[in-house]
């Protein structure tokens, strides 16, 4: 017997779970989604992962996504690195996807919020991108000589 | 102590590892100990009582690592080759309002201070108690100044735009028999010591002043000459006008080493180059020992007193009026040398209580530590049953600089002559600071005259300096004229202390700018209430990334070193 | 804008929006005023999914689900400003006068009622007692997440969370997963405050280490954080001496609870309740100060936002259902194994019906009942299997059969087994 905590929805339900030659038999679940949960965590868990993007528009400097459905537990890290390649250079809406089918697992990453669609920067052509990202990564001079500079 | 009681005593109590002699109007401490109290128990011990002699402390002590002077990591040469008039050392209150004196003068002057900001000494982390002066008896130069320093408060401030509050202070006494003792020391203070406005107040006049006060309390002393300002504002705004005059204040800037030839500084080295001055002040606050010593006229020595005070919520604000303690015989010991402290009202509405007192002997370690509020609050229970600790916001601590004369060295240097010292400045040092900084400018334009300057006046002197306007204690109208005329003024930032984007704008574009989180809140508060900058910090680092144009990594809490965050999450393509 | 308003809302979260949304539908003037320069409030950096199970039946992301209420809230006729900020309210003619500060200037509204939906604030660092340094490097948790999740930046590479409330929950997962070493998650209860889930997916997930039973008691650099020091607690949550350990870190994420914001209540003498620190309100949600409302984080603090919009809609209908009339009271009065009943008071003049109760065990309690009763006669029972501190409980009864009277207090007890 292995002992779960069912992490569908906030009830946290603490699961039983026998596995024998009939199957996965569970208790202690309040409803049907825990015996589908307890089932993937036995063989093939899963979870969501929930990121931000970096855009090219200063005002929204990142923009908050999520995976359009679980992916299993082991690829959270390498969803991570493809989330963490992308820059958004087109206003996107929120349910929009950011990444198709990524890592060919059948899901989607897409955009949580319209914030972009509302921000107030002009659109920006592949050229001002690289220039607000030099200067948002440029080592500046340092702070004591800045001030003496504006002084 | 005479000299022969001294050695029997120190021969008693720390077994012939500790002795002295007597030299030059120096008495130098000599020997080893490993403990720090003992050290200083021993100096103190050593006090001649004669106002010229002074305790050097050449004890070495050899309990515990004592740190160096902390440094900038910033090396250039921006400074050097300078050849100033006036070299001030140390940008806390005493520097700062000696540099605004000397810009009445046309005058060369340097002030450097060794942190990225003014004020962050003793001058910064104290209670802000301006003091009346009825604790000292006459002879001393802290009751000489302080009565100067108390009168010239209410025009200081307003020529510097500062909040100041002449609050009053209220000394309660719980025990109705020590009233006629009380009543004749008062008495005293008025026609001896010259404190003419102290007087003893009956209960029923003290609680209509003060009605949260504990019950227990029978009778007070009040002294309406006392008042409480902002210290690290008046200290900035000081240097403001400063350097709005004339003034070069150059920050991030320690003095390292000094050349001197024949009784004169030569030149002093920096991390910024080397300067060649005609004279130097020393404000080195608790380094003031250690810059005489790089002048070769090292005749004091500074032990370092710890005090630890606490904020609490403006909420909390409405229990106390003025500044009040409470002398509750027996009750409470330990306090030590402290000017009373207690409880007082702010000028921005929260409650200070405080401060404690510890010896210590690192000179920049400004930890707090629980026992400091427990010892604090124990003392200060006694003066109104509605002080809590929950109500506190935060707390902080700041390192005092006594000599072991307990009194201020302001005098001309004994072996080195073009250096003038103002040391050992510590309570009430920011009230006296003003009359100071006046006799100071008349003792450095005196020797500037031996080297042969003679300065003019500074035609174009402005005394008053221009304060960020602080729109929350404007009425309607005034802030709605602001707001049309710099929207900015609209944009609330900070809601705990209700300031604007356009607030925050002006302390960066101040005559001192110091585009810092922490230098913001220092000049607008932005980020002193209830939820610390909780809510505020992301938008105030925008800001200031936006102003100086630079990602928001490279803003910082307060020094080159004090990061915030680290870069960006994402490298994106 | 207009002057004068059938209801002004102070707060544009989940609380405020859902209140705008519901006032609207009931035909009355509404505004909304909002600090910040969009909505949302603090749902905007809560980038992480699970909100809204219970009101859209759907696993959410913050911002997902303040969307859907801006989304409705585009098709109604209430009157929204942001970047506005309630400098000052007075009760005058029986009418609210708000003065409200915007790059607009200063503009004085008045309304017949208000709805305070302000939400909450994050304890710092000094009022848990931590000492030592003031480096850079020590943030609350709330702050870190505006800064991992709306700026984009990363506060710290390698940290300590004290405080394993939610949010510290889920930094520690959003911190992880943006490459920050979380060295582990410090809680001075012996039990922990986040919901169980959350310690699940946030930290086992992760393999981040959760230590109960102790804190951090002081902070160590001068500039940024090198270190903290952990010390264990006793039963009273008060540091044991000689148990102080080092760890090396350059961050310190604090999650140590959150205080309902109700400065403004309290300058209009609104009356709260020391438990839950937001107002004493009645069925209604309406405060001591009739015609004064509260819903959200700043009636008291919730853990699912559902509930939030929930009690926005009950302080809604309350707003909008309001006359001038005094009430008649009956009064909470639970016992020492809750530790707060909201709301603390039912208006017999008014509708009490469907009196929807939220309230949280004080312990850990095991198959344990909850008894409403009053005049000694029991009005309703409900039986636990469990209950846990950090799990708000919500209940909705009828005290329409218990024949209250004036002045009468309502008991509500719960008995069970302490784990």
């Amino acid at each position: 017997m292995k002992k779960l905590v069912c992490i569908v929805c906030p009830n946290s339900c603490e699961l039983e779970i026998t596995a024998d030659e009939n199957g996965i038999s569970v208790s202690g679940n309040k409803c049907k989604r825990g015996v589908q949960f307890a089932t993937d965590e036995m063989t093939a868990p899963k979870r969501t992962i929930s990121s931000v993007v970096r855009t090219a528009f200063p005002s929204v400097p990142v923009l908050p996504v999520r995976v359009s459905a679980e992916i299993p537990k082991e690829r959270i890290f390498d969803v991570m690195q493809e989330i963490n390649h992308v820059t958004l250079r087109k206003r996107v809406r929120r349910g929009e996807a950011v990444i198709e089918n990524v890592l060919s697992l059948g899901v989607d990453v897409i955009a949580t919020s319209d914030v972009l669609t509302t921000a107030e920067d002009p659109e920006p052509s592949e050229k001002e991108t690289e220039k607000n990202r030099a200067k948002r990564t440029k080592k500046a001079k340092t702070t004591a000589k800045k001030t003496e500079k504006k002084a | 102590m005479n000299e022969r009681i001294l050695r029997k005593k120190l021969r008693s109590l720390y077994g012939g590892k500790i002795d002295f002699t007597d030299k030059n109007r120096m008495r130098v401490m000599t020997g080893e100990w490993n403990d720090w109290d003992g050290i200083v128990k021993a100096c103190q011990l050593a006090v001649t009582g004669k106002k010229d002699i002074h305790v050097v402390n050449n004890i070495k002590f050899t309990g515990a690592p004592v740190p160096k002077m902390r440094v900038p990591s910033l090396r250039d040469s921006a400074l050097d080759g300078k050849k100033p008039d006036v070299l001030i050392i140390g940008g806390g209150i005493s520097g700062v309002s000696i540099a605004r004196e000397l810009s009445k003068w046309k005058l060369d002057v340097l002030l450097v201070e060794k942190e990225y900001d003014l004020a962050l000494g003793a001058s910064g982390r104290n209670d802000g108690e301006v003091h009346p002066g009825v604790d000292l008896s006459k002879g001393s130069l802290k009751q000489h100044y302080v009565l100067l320093g108390n009168k010239m408060y209410g025009d200081v401030c307003r020529d510097l735009g500062v909040p100041f509050s002449r609050c009053g202070q209220y000394v309660g006494f719980d025990r109705k028999e020590l009233k006629p003792f009380v009543e004749a020391y008062a008495a005293k203070r008025r026609l001896v010591d010259g404190v003419t406005d102290t007087r003893v107040v009956s209960k029923e006049e003290l609680f209509s002043a003060e009605p949260e006060l504990s019950k227990d309390i029978e009778f007070a002393l009040y002294n309406p000459s006392a008042g409480c300002v902002c210290p690290y504002s008046l200290t900035i705004a000081y240097a403001e006008n400063a350097v709005s005059n004339g003034v070069t204040l150059s920050l991030s800037t320690a003095v390292l080493s000094m050349e001197v030839k024949n009784g004169e500084i030569v030149s002093v080295t920096t991390n910024r180059g080397t300067v060649y001055p005609k004279i130097v002040i020393n404000a080195a606050g608790v380094f003031a020992d250690d810059v005489a010593e790089m002048a070769g006229d090292r005749f004091f020595s500074i032990h370092p007193r710890r005090g630890t005070n606490s904020i609490l919520d403006t909420k909390a604000g409405a229990f106390v009026r003025s500044v009040v303690t409470v002398k509750s015989l027996g009750k409470v010991h330990g306090a030590g040398h402290t000017k009373g402290g207690g409880i007082l009202h702010t000028v921005h509405h929260n409650l200070l209580v405080g401060p404690d007192a510890v010896e210590t002997f690192e000179k920049e370690n400004h930890a707090t530590n629980p026992e400091s509020i427990s010892t604090v609050f124990a003392k200060q229970q006694g003066a109104t049953e509605k002080l809590r600790r929950s109500d506190i916001i935060t707390y902080f601590t700041g390192v005092r600089a006594p000599s072991f004369e307990e009194d201020f060295i302001i005098e001309r240097g004994r072996e080195t002559h073009n250096l003038i010292h103002c040391a050992a400045i510590q309570s009430p040092g920011l009230t006296t600071a003003p009359a100071v900084a006046l006799d100071i400018e008349k003792m450095a334009l005196q020797l500037l005259r031996c080297y042969g300057i003679k300065p003019k006046r500074n035609d174009s002197f402005n005394p008053h300096r221009d304060a960020i306007p602080h729109l929350r204690d404007m009425n309607a109208r005034e802030r709605a004229e602001l707001i049309r005329k710099n929207p900015d003024y609209g944009e609330i930032v900070c809601r705990c202390e209700e300031i604007s984007r356009g607030e925050i704008l002006d302390a960066l574009r101040s005559p001192v700018c110091v585009p810092t989180v922490d230098g913001v809140k220092k000049r607008v508060r932005a980020g002193m209430g209830r939820c610390q900058g909780g809510f505020c910090s992301p938008v105030v680092m925008k800001i200031i990334a936006e102003y100086l144009g630079v990602p928001l990594s490279e803003v910082r809490k307060g020094s080159e070193e004090a990061v915030i965050v680290f870069g960006e999450t994402k490298e994106g393509k | 804008m207009q002057t004068l308003y059938d209801v002004v809302i102070i707060g544009a979260g989940p609380a405020g929006l859902a209140a705008a949304v519901r006032c609207d539908e009931k035909g009355k003037s509404v505004l909304l005023v909002e600090r910040e320069a969009r909505l949302g409030g603090i749902l905007k950096q809560c980038i992480h999914d699970g909100f809204g199970l219970i009101r859209f039946s759907e696993k959410l992301s913050g911002p997902e689900y303040a969307e859907r209420y801006m989304d409705m809230l585009k098709k109604t006729k209430v009157d929204v400003t942001t970047l506005t900020f309630v400098t000052d309210i007075e009760k005058k003619d029986g009418l609210f006068e708000l003065t409200l500060v915007s790059r607009s200037g200063v503009t004085a509204v008045k309304s017949k009622t208000l709805i305070l939906a302000t939400g909450c604030r994050e304890r710092t660092a000094k009022q848990v007692n931590i000492h030592g340094t003031r480096p850079a490097g020590v943030f609350t948790a709330g702050t870190a997440q505006n800064l991992t999740n709306l700026l984009g930046q990363l506060p710290t590479k390698k940290c300590v969370i004290l405080g394993s409330g939610d949010i510290g929950l889920i930094m520690a997962r959003r911190l992880t997963l943006e490459g920050a070493k979380v060295l582990g998650v410090y809680e001075a209860k012996s039990t922990p405050s986040g919901l169980t889930r959350n310690i699940h997916q946030c930290l086992h997930d992760y393999d981040i280490p959760l230590y109960l039973s102790h804190t951090v008691t002081r902070v160590f650099g001068d500039d940024r954080l090198t270190g903290v020091q952990i010390s264990e607690v006793d039963e009273k949550m008060q540091p044991i001496a000689g148990t102080e350990s080092f760890v090396e870190c350059d961050g310190l994420i604090l999650s140590v609870g959150l205080i309902p914001e109700n400065e403004l209540a309290e300058r209009l003498g609104v009356q709260l309740d020391p438990k839950t620190k937001g107002p004493v309100c009645d069925q209604n949600l309406m405060t001591s100060v009739p015609g004064i409302f509260s819903c959200g984080n700043a009636l008291h603090v919730n853990d699912l936002v559902d509930y939030v919009s929930e009690s926005a809609v009950t302080a809604a209908d309350g707003a909008c259902g309001f006359e001038n009339a005094d009430g008649e009271f009956s009064f909470i009065e639970p016992d020492g194994n809750i530790a707060y009943i909201v709301p603390q008071k039912i208006d017999l003049t008014k509708s009490k019906s469907e009196v929807c109760f939220y309230f949280r065990s004080r312990d850990v309690l095991d198959k344990c009942t909850l008894t409403f009763s009053a005049n000694g006669k029991t009005v309703k029972e409900k039986k636990y299997p469990f209950l846990r501190p950090p799990e708000m409980e919500r209940l909705v009864l009828s005290l329409d059969g218990a024949g209250l009277k004036k002045g009468d207090k309502i008991k509500v007890t719960l008995e069970g087994g302490k784990k």
